[in-house]
C-alpha cells in the first residue's frame, strides 16, 4: 500500500469514528427533545 | 434530514478517497501539499459562510427578539471558529512544507487569524453578559459589526500587498484554474464540508436550546457540557 492510500485510508476511519459519534449525539438530542 | 445525515457518510468518504487518489498533484508544489487545497479551502470557505449566518440570524434576532434566533447565531459563530482554526493549521502545515515556516506573517494568513480573534472575542463577550435579554441583543449587533468586517479581513486585506498564498479560486482571470478531476473533487469537498457545518450547526443550536430550557441532552450536567462543546 503506498503512502497516500494510507493517509487515505486513515482520514476514511476518523470520519466513520466522527460519523458515528455525531450520529449518536444526535439522536441523544433528538430523545430529550421528544421527550420535553 | 435524515436521508441527508446518511448522505454525508459516503459524500465525504468518497471524497476523502478523491482527495488523496485521484487527481495528480498540481504543479508548481513541492510534492503532494497542493491536496491540502481539498481541505483547507472548504475550512475557510465554511469558517465564512458559519459567520455570514451568524449575521443572519443576529439581525433576526434584533428584529424579532427569539432566543431560538440567538441560539443559532452563536452556535454559527462556534462552529465557524472551529473551521477557521482548522483553516488556519491545515494552511500551517502547507506554509511549512512550501516556505520552511509553519507561520510567515503573510498577508492572508495574518487577516484570517484577525477574522478569528473578532469572532472569538463574540464567544467572550456573551459570557460576559448576564441577563439574557441584554446578552441577545449586544450579541447580535456585535455579529452583526463582525460581519461587515469579514468581507474586508477575507477578500481585501490578503490582497493589498504582495502575499506567499497561492492564487485563490476567486483570482483576476476570473475563471476556476484546474484540471476536471481536481476541480470535481474540490466542488464535492466544498459541498460536504457545508453539509457538516448545517449537521455541527443543528447539533450545536439544538443543544444550547434544550440547556437553556433547562433540559440537559446527556441527562447531567458533565454530559451537557461535553455534548455543549460540538
Amino acid at each position: 500500500m503506498n503512502s497516500l492510500a494510507f493517509l487515505a485510508a486513515v482520514n476514511l476511519v476518523i470520519w466513520v469514528g466522527l460519523f458515528a459519534y455525531l450520529w449518536r449525539i444526535d439522536r441523544r438530542i433528538s430523545r430529550r427533545e421528544r421527550e420535553r | 434530514m435524515k436521508i441527508l445525515k446518511l448522505l454525508l457518510l459516503p459524500a465525504m468518504g468518497a471524497t476523502i478517497a478523491g482527495a488523496f487518489l485521484w487527481p495528480e498533484p498540481a504543479a508548481g508544489f513541492l510534492g503532494e501539499s497542493s491536496r491540502i487545497v481539498f481541505f483547507h479551502v472548504p475550512c475557510a470557505w465554511t469558517a465564512s459562510l458559519a459567520f455570514l449566518v451568524a449575521a443572519g440570524y443576529s439581525a433576526a434576532v434584533l428584529v424579532r427578539g427569539k432566543a431560538w434566533h440567538d441560539d443559532l447565531a452563536a452556535s454559527a459563530v462556534r462552529v465557524g471558529l472551529l473551521f477557521a482554526a482548522l483553516a488556519l493549521v491545515t494552511g500551517s502545515l502547507f506554509a511549512k512544507i512550501m516556505w520552511g515556516s509553519y507561520w510567515n506573517w503573510d498577508p492572508r494568513e495574518s487577516s484570517f487569524l484577525l477574522l478569528l480573534f473578532l469572532y472569538a472575542a463574540y464567544l467572550f463577550l456573551r459570557t460576559a453578559i448576564e441577563d439574557p435579554a441584554r446578552r441577545r441583543r449586544i450579541a447580535a449587533a456585535y455579529a452583526l459589526f463582525a460581519a461587515v468586517l469579514m468581507p474586508f479581513l477575507v477578500f481585501v486585506a490578503p490582497r493589498v500587498t504582495q502575499s506567499l498564498h497561492p492564487q485563490t479560486v476567486i483570482n483576476p482571470e476570473g475563471r476556476v484554474l484546474m484540471d476536471t478531476p481536481t476541480k470535481t473533487v474540490f466542488f464535492a469537498s466544498l459541498a460536504t464540508f457545508t453539509g457538516l457545518f448545517l449537521w455541527f450547526l443543528s447539533l450545536d443550536a439544538r443543544s444550547a436550546r434544550l440547556q437553556r430550557e433547562g433540559t440537559s441532552p446527556a441527562g447531567n450536567a458533565e454530559g451537557a457540557r461535553r455534548v455543549a462543546v460540538i
